[in-house]
């Protein structure tokens, strides 16, 4: 009876407090498109989708489906312990009797996969598998419902250049075969090319709407509703040696770090490049001392010791974590005490029996102005920041007092467009006062903002090197995607 | 007090009511009874007092564990410990300062026995839930074999060691009582704890370890030694507890000195919301309901079951308050 | 020889009664924890189980009913622990630590009310001797039941699903809160009946302490038995078989409270690793997070 996949009409989301995720938005989606769904960290995408599915519901406004809804989150939601074919038919298991029909949910799980085009292997353990591996059984595990409308949430954040290519034809395929398929994305590269029509969501509203063939420039510029923020200029000035890492072995799996070289110098910013599971978390977590690694690292001509975090705080390492709710802030504290982590033990703030309360409080204020923090005040908590205030706390933390080393793992991963970009001109301006940065991110446009020099990861090992001036996309990509050669 | 506290607090009064007139009683008078058996004059309010002192102790030694993220079930264990080493040393120490060894014997033995647990849990990330409740067990049964043989007082009723010597008693703090100088002794643990929470660096970084382990971790937070010495702190708290009470209410041991006190501990400590200085006013509702629970069942002729019974409810409201407790989980 | 094989045999039978109320308790754990809900509470539900069992078969004269009754004090307890920790994301330790000390004191209580008497019941019709053979029995048949049960059938699947990762069973539409509160309820109903079988089989009538830290022995079967039901049927016989020992070496030197000592040490041991790396289920006490509410 509907040509229409999904209309939503009026939608308007409001939470707790007062804060309007979305204002007034319709969308509609016919059967058999592809949609996607762009807009920066904290346009509402995400809110959006979900009201889509039917995982939320909106404060006003309708949602009208022709059928059901899958959704594939943007970090998958399977069951590790259990294979794959448990994952996939999990509440829709054969039976035969009162037992699970075990040979006959293989059968099931990989006819699944040819018809779709997702090869998978029903007898392997979810634990075992890789990112794209992963999402072909989340994928699989939505469709085997046989949705009228299937959501994906940043489904090209975890693969490569060439995975995605192969995913665009998987959803290419299933959208010819009448079901919708709306892709949630911040990533621009590929809309374009897959997408029939586009919705931009700018600040909980429709900023614009493009049909196949819009370029890329206009798209980002509804986005962000104006030209982007200028970044810090960039002085020239000599670099001084002051991180090496030889032979770093760390990791496990595919994405294990089997004799790594690295060099980062005072002065200098030097971006790891990479799809995201290809040993970018060993790495960092080598270097910041919380998991085991062998081979040798070197700060100040001193050797770094395994396992001790504190000692490289000691020795000038401060880092910005890539999970900054999970590893890097504690959401009930307060700005106050959060910006004292790290540094408790050491004067001004600490290096007695007490805390000194009087040197946290300024530490704070010269923060909070510096990064341009949000916040009620510097009592308040952290839970209350929005993700963008929350992140330049974690780097107004780390550049408190100038590093040696800063390691920078996804320094501005999920939030908005100016946060960022006051991030990164921060960290250009540490680079000029003689810090060596080392930023890890998978956004390859971020690196091509900052970075001086460019080394790329994949497997675990050094794919590339690039120099400023020379940043090639294409062979960069190829790099990332394990392509070899010249 | 919220709505939903208020809330609970009424089901709570409801259920003894109604647990008061399955027993033939009336609640009224029942909860009239507790209340002069508890305040109705100067003996009852001292042995309250007395109540609160042994409440105090255990409640501070799991808020200071839960504090750090780990949940000290054995406290009642850690204090027979602590009250054996001191009934054990009181006994035997020669000359003057026989209180003071036994107290700080006392103390280390319960931190002993909190070691053992945090042992557990930082070097094999052993669940310390399970360890102290273990060791609760196990502590009962050493005090038991030790009291029915080696250390039994010659002609005693039952397992208890002798009366100690007074030079190891706690003194009075009112004459014909039996309030001790436990209670300020209490109190002003519960200021020092305070004190270290807030102001000190180890708190700091206690409170780091409890809240976010992985976040507490990258800032240089060794987990291991937090879990080690906070349950060490926690058992320390509790053997003093025991400790004082072998020295200032019993002068003697005997293994039922803490019965079920660790357990209305936590609920002490979750009332206090885990604020040693709001445990000290939480102890004394507590002690309240303790204390006034014999006149109620002597006078009113209530079981006096029924505060466990209602205690017990309230620490499933209280569990639903998930603010207080954020709990470690076990480092890989 | 006869006598040696008499010896034996008495021995055996004297390891079944005592493991079985471990037993009945200990699978009532596994199933709960499986769920992804700690369960520490069964001490509670074994005394609730004898009170309630001893109550109703001490008023209606038929001990079928005081199983019956058993078993739904068990799966009361399990329900409050199961709906509150799951509807109001209540602390698995706390509220299954309240429970117990609601339960204790309630059966203490109820036993003055019931009997106008404090500390013990007085004798009640029991199952007998064939009762007590058909309720070892039922308890090794559940342990294998329940090894079927989670990992041969559909909805054991589901239960296992929701002790690992919550939101991954939410997202295929099961509504996990649900079955995690099912689980505590019938896991509180085998607990249950492992206090039916203390009051009724073995003992005959209830009394204050009767439970005697059985519950916190089976809480230390689960984790010595890997959280899997024919891990916990094995560490049970083997805490059975102690406590049966216990008997026999009354007259040797040995203290007896040595004996009771090694299940605790055991599940000390445990802890520190020494019976190799099980893993509890991966979402065992965490409380499904709500990112959209």
């Amino acid at each position: 009876m509907d040509a229409f996949a999904l209309e939503l009409r009026g939608i308007v989301k409001t939470y707790a407090g007062g804060v309007r995720a979305l204002d007034g938005v319709d969308v509609t989606i016919a059967r058999g498109e592809i949609h996607a769904l762009c807009g920066e960290n904290g346009a509402g995408k995400t809110t959006l989708a979900a009201i889509a599915a039917g995982r939320l519901r909106p404060t006003s406004g309708s949602v009208t489906r022709a059928g059901n809804a899958g959704f594939v989150p943007q970090h998958p939601h399977l069951v590790d312990r259990l294979r794959v074919w448990e994952n996939v038919l999990l509440g829709r298991e054969p039976r035969r009797g009162l037992r699970l029909d075990e040979r006959a949910a293989r059968e099931d799980v990989a006819a699944l996969g040819a018809t779709y085009g997702l090869p998978v292997n029903p007898r392997a353990r979810v634990e075992t598998l890789d990112a794209g591996a992963k999402q072909r059984v989340e994928i699989l595990r939505e469709l085997a419902r046989e949705p009228a409308l299937l959501i994906l949430d940043e489904p090209t954040s975890a693969l490569a250049p060439a995975e995605s290519d192969v995913l665009f034809d998987v959803l290419r395929a299933l959208a010819a075969r009448g079901t919708a398929v709306l892709v949630v994305t911040h990533d621009l590269g590929d809309v374009a090319a897959y997408a029939e029509r586009i919705t931009v969501l700018r600040a909980g509203r429709v900023a614009a709407r493009f049909e196949r063939g819009a370029q890329p420039a206009a798209i980002a510029r509804a986005m962000i509703g104006g030209e982007l923020p200028a970044l810090a200029a960039r002085t020239s000035r000599a670099t001084a040696p002051c991180f090496e890492a030889r032979g770093l072995e760390a990791g496990s799996g595919a994405e294990a770090l089997r004799g790594f070289d690295l060099e980062v110098r005072g002065g200098e910013i030097v971006g790891i490049a990479g799809v995201e599971g290809n040993g970018q978390r060993p790495l960092a977590d080598a270097i910041a001392g919380v998991a085991p690694y062998r081979g040798t690292l070197h700060l100040d001509g001193r050797e770094l010791a395994p396992g001790r975090p504190a000692a490289r705080i000691a020795a000038g390492l401060r880092t910005i974590a890539a999970d900054r709710q999970r590893e890097g802030l504690i959401l009930d504290w307060s700005v106050l005490e959060n910006l004292a982590l790290g540094d408790q033990r050491r004067a001004p703030l600490g290096g007695g029996l007490t805390l000194h309360r009087g040197a946290m409080r300024d530490r704070s204020a010269s923060v909070v102005e510096r990064f341009d923090v949000r916040a009620p005040s510097l009592d308040a908590r952290v839970s209350m920041l929005s993700g963008g205030n929350q992140q330049k706390l974690l780097a107004g933390r780390a550049l408190a007092e100038t590093p040696r080393l800063l390691l920078a793992c996804e320094p501005t991963r999920g939030i908005d467009v100016a946060a960022a970009a006051l991030l990164r001109s921060r960290l250009i301006e540490a680079r000029n006062a003689g810090v060596a940065v080392l930023a890890i991110s998978v956004e390859l446009d971020e690196l091509f903002e900052i970075a001086d020099r460019i080394v790329v990861l994949f497997r675990g090992a050094g794919a590339g090197e690039f120099e400023r001036g020379a940043f090639d996309r294409a062979r960069i990509g190829a790099a990332m995607a394990g392509v070899r050669g010249r | 007090m919220t709505r939903s506290a208020w809330a609970a607090l009424a089901v709570l009064a409801l259920v003894g009511a109604g647990a008061t007139l399955l027993a033939g009683a009336n609640p009224l008078a029942a909860f009239a009874a507790l209340l002069r058996g508890a305040l109705g004059g100067p003996q009852q309010i001292a042995e309250t007092l007395v109540q609160t002192a042994s409440l105090l102790f255990p409640a501070l030694a799991v808020a200071f564990a839960l504090r750090a993220g780990l949940f000290n079930i054995g406290a009642d264990g850690q204090a027979v410990v602590g009250g054996l080493a001191a009934g054990l040393i009181g006994a035997a120490w020669p000359g003057a300062g026989a209180l003071s060894a036994a107290l700080a014997g006392g103390t280390l033995a319960g931190a002993v026995w909190g070691a053992l647990a945090g042992a557990l849990r930082a070097r094999f990330g052993g669940s310390e839930v399970i360890a102290t409740l273990m060791l609760n067990i196990l502590a009962g049964l050493l005090a038991t074999y030790l009291l029915s043989g080696p250390l039994r007082a010659p002609g005693a009723d039952g397992p208890e060691t002798a009366t100690l010597p007074a030079s190891a008693w706690l003194p009075l703090l009112a004459q014909d009582t039996r309030l001790s100088f436990a209670l300020p002794l209490a109190v002003l643990l519960a200021l020092a704890l305070q004190f270290v929470l807030a102001r000190t660096v180890y708190g700091f970084e206690l409170r780091a370890a409890g809240k976010a382990p992985e976040v507490a971790r990258r800032a240089g937070i060794d987990l291991g030694a937090v879990a080690f010495s906070a349950l060490s702190f926690s058992g320390a708290i509790a053997g003093l507890g025991g400790a004082t009470i072998v020295t200032g209410v019993l002068h003697r041991f005997n293994p039922a000195l803490s019965p079920g006190y660790g357990f209305i501990g936590i609920a002490v400590a979750l009332v206090g919301g885990l604020e040693p200085l709001r445990i000290i006013v939480a102890a004394f509702g507590f002690a309240i309901l303790q204390s006034g629970s014999l006149t109620m069942q002597a006078f009113a002729h209530v079981p006096r079951d029924v505060i466990a019974l209602l205690e017990g409810l309230a620490i499933v409201a209280l569990a639903a308050r998930r603010a207080f407790v954020a709990r470690a989980p076990v480092p890989p | 020889m006869n006598d040696a094989f008499a010896g034996a045999a008495s021995f055996a039978a004297l390891t079944l009664v005592k493991t079985a109320p471990i037993l009945f308790a200990a699978l009532g754990g596994v199933l709960c924890e499986r769920s992804g809900v700690v369960n520490i509470a069964l001490e509670g539900q074994l005394a609730a189980g004898a009170f309630a069992a001893v109550v109703v078969a001490g008023a209606t004269g038929n001990p079928l009913l005081g199983l019956v009754a058993g078993v739904v004090a068990g799966a009361l307890l399990g329900f409050v622990l199961g709906f509150a920790a799951t509807r109001f994301a209540a602390d698995h330790i706390v509220a299954g630590m309240g429970l117990n000390i609601f339960a204790l004191g309630a059966c203490a209580f109820g036993i003055v009310v019931a009997f106008r008497r404090p500390g013990a019941s007085d004798e009640v019709a029991a199952l007998g001797n064939a009762g007590e053979a058909a309720l070892i029995a039922v308890a090794l048949c559940a342990a294998l039941g329940m090894h079927a049960f989670l990992y041969l059938t559909p909805w054991g699947l589901r239960l296992r699903a929701c002790g690992e990762n919550p939101a991954a069973v939410r997202d295929a539409g099961l509504d996990p809160a649900r079955l995690r509160t099912i689980a505590c309820t019938l896991g509180g109903g085998l607990t249950g009946l492992g206090g039916v079988f203390l009051a009724l089989a073995e003992l005959d009538l209830y009394s204050d302490g009767m439970t005697a830290g059985r519950g916190f022995i089976a809480l230390a079967a689960v984790i010595f038995g890997g959280w899997t039901p024919l891990g916990a049927a094995a560490a049970s016989l083997v805490f059975g078989a102690l406590s049966a020992l216990q008997f026999g070496l009354q007259r040797s030197g040995i203290p007896s409270e040595a004996m009771q000592a090694l299940p605790y040490l055991a599940a000390l041991a445990a802890l520190a690793g020494l019976t190799g790396r099980a893993r509890a289920p991966q979402a065992d006490g965490v409380p499904e997070e709500r990112r959209f509410d």
